[in-house]
């Protein structure tokens, strides 16, 4: 770096410091990247999926996934009712747990179920799948010490390796990430607005009415959106846990790539991941306006 | 103030239960393998002498230090370039590394199948295209984690420090920054290889045999193994994490934030406003 350069930049400021054209060589790589295992398998996916088998522009896949002869929009149905009961479910007991948890004066405890909470969130897959079947599969431990006290669960309509199962299951790592998410909004509900609340004669439920709720609802949509799309995306724990009993979209496009399933349509699987974008899309979208929102509350 | 104590108890232990029991019970089921009331290791020495064990494990273990690799030699230099030259481009690639929330695991298999259908199979028909792709899987969570890391040091004074004494860039990036920032790298490289150990649904479709496809398949035949070796895999993922979570906030959570690489964006990016306020939670 010339004498020269250097007095001219640093009269620049910080912020133009350095530019240099050279250094455009230090972001082109991660783009590159992000382009060819990222924007170009999702770019092929939504393209592929308005071709006919002849490589054709068509809407075969999309009608032949849409019609009520096939078994698609069921799958579907399932996956987003699966993905939805787990979310809901699994974010109003996260709530109840976050607010126990930030009433508790102990920071030893809080610091243990936050860091807790971080490692069981990515907790998943496969391992944690046959925890469960360990637990309360037909030979689980539990579904024995149910057993041996008269009540065996699966002569009672439940299955492990069921929708409920999965729900179960599912709760597991969505629980987790419930708390991590909410932590920060209901810490930050500041003890002097529950006072000024009091002074003014409020009772404790006019103010979780009035206050406490409102402020709450836009990070709550927020961690429900990531908890859906979460449950929605996850493929490891059902296949392992139902082998494919309960169709869910993923597991049909899996199967459908792994020849499993016969089609004439080379290109359904691609129909059936457009919806899964388009969902998940959505899901994301509403995040990002719900957090929006959030941030202010928070400062 | 007593029934909020109670109620405080009550869930919490709910909680607690129902992250504990399976654990337990697993452990139990391991131990007995069928035979009731009586506890023996069988199943875990009959999986050391499982066929398959080693070798499945052998491509996880490098499919996953390959994406931690790539992981480094990708996001290091990318985020000091974007901190110290374009500032006002981190927002992009701030939103960029986040992309791979959007897309299910699933559809990049579909997508990179489809696309790279003439790719030379040397890249697509060997676990070399999982640790690429795990790359981009792990980039919400690996690219936080360096970015906090960067975010941490005085990156302008360090750089103006060394070359004002005469460092080249090599000797920058050795000897400066790669130290300052390794707990950053550290946690990014964590990460990347938590994830990829675990990695079922892209491998199996593909049909590569890691250790969970693997698993998988020795589920049907004996239950008993597969359950000890989930034991094992799950131990060594939350020691794995707990470490991280440690060196994290040994460090006055100052550079890697383990919120920031576990939850990734939701927690570190959108939720807290800045790095400090997560300190004071």
């Amino acid at each position: 770096m010339s004498s020269a350069s250097t007095t001219r930049v640093n009269s620049a400021g910080r912020g133009a410091r350095r530019r240099r054209p050279w250094a455009l060589i230090g972001v082109v790589p991660f783009f590159a990247y992000v382009v060819i295992f990222l924007v170009v398998p999702a770019a092929a996916v939504m393209v592929e999926a308005f071709r006919a088998n002849d490589g054709s522009l068509s809407l075969t896949n999309i009608s032949t996934v849409l019609s009520s002869t096939q078994p698609w929009l069921h799958s579907y149905g399932i996956s987003l009712e699966l993905s939805a009961i787990s979310a809901v479910l699994a974010g109003i007991l996260g709530l109840v747990g976050t607010v126990a948890l930030v009433s508790s004066p102990s920071r030893m405890v809080r610091r243990l179920v936050t860091t807790g909470c971080g490692v069981l969130a990515n907790t998943g897959g496969v391992p944690l799948a046959f925890a469960f079947i360990a637990t309360i599969g037909n030979a689980g431990i539990v579904t024995h010490l149910l057993a041996d006290l008269g009540f065996n669960p699966y002569y009672h309509g439940f299955s492990l390796y069921s929708f409920t199962g999965l729900v179960i299951v599912y709760l597991y790592f969505l629980l987790p990430l419930v708390i991590l998410l909410m932590l920060p909004p209901v810490e930050a509900l500041r003890q002097e607005w529950r006072e000024a609340a009091a002074t003014l004669g409020a009772s404790p439920r006019h103010y979780w009415q009035k206050v406490g709720l409102p402020v709450l609802t836009p990070p709550f949509v927020a961690t429900l959106m990531v908890l859906f799309m979460d449950a929605f995306a996850a493929y490891a724990t059902a296949q392992a846990l139902t082998t494919g009993s309960v169709p869910l979209v993923p597991i049909e496009i899996g199967s459908l790539l792994a020849g499993n399933v016969v089609t004439n349509q080379a290109n359904l699987g691609d129909a059936l991941g457009l919806g899964m974008i388009v969902i998940v899309g959505a899901a994301g979208a509403l995040y990002v306006f719900v957090q929006r929102k959030t941030a202010r509350w928070l400062r | 103030m007593k029934r909020t104590r109670t109620f405080r108890w009550i869930a919490l232990g709910l909680l607690g239960l129902y992250v504990l029991i399976p654990v337990a019970a697993s452990v139990q089921f391991s131990l007995e393998a069928g035979y009731k009331g009586r506890l023996s290791f069988s199943a875990y020495s009959q999986a050391v002498a499982e066929g398959g064990l080693g070798t499945s494990l052998v491509t996880s273990v490098k499919v996953s230090a390959g994406a931690a690799a790539i992981t480094l030699a990708l996001l290091v230099p990318t985020v000091i370039f974007v901190n110290l030259c374009f500032p006002r481009w981190r927002a992009v690639l701030d939103a960029v590394s986040l992309l791979p929330l959007g897309v299910p695991a699933v559809v990049i298999v579909l997508g990179v199948l489809g696309a790279y259908k003439s790719v030379p199979s040397v890249i697509t028909g060997t676990p070399v295209i999982l640790a690429l792709v795990y790359v981009i899987l792990a980039m919400p969570y690996s690219y936080r984690a360096i970015d906090a890391g960067v975010r941490s040091i005085d990156l302008h004074t360090l750089v103006d420090a060394a070359r004002s004494m005469g460092a080249g860039w090599g000797k920058l990036f050795s000897r400066v920054l790669l130290p300052s920032l390794r707990s950053g790298i550290l946690a990014a490289a964590f990460l990347t290889v938590a994830l990829s150990l675990g990695e079922y649904a892209i491998a199996s479709i593909m049909g590569f045999s890691t250790f969970p496809v693997w698993l998988v398949g020795v589920e049907g035949n004996n239950p008993y193994v597969a359950v000890a070796l989930s034991i094992c895999a799950l131990a060594f993922t939350w020691i794995l994490l707990v470490t991280l979570a440690m060196a994290g906030s040994g460090r006055k959570r100052r550079s890697t934030g383990f919120g920031a690489g576990l939850v990734g964006p939701e927690v570190e990016v959108e939720i807290s406003p800045s790095p400090e306020d997560e300190a004071v939670a």
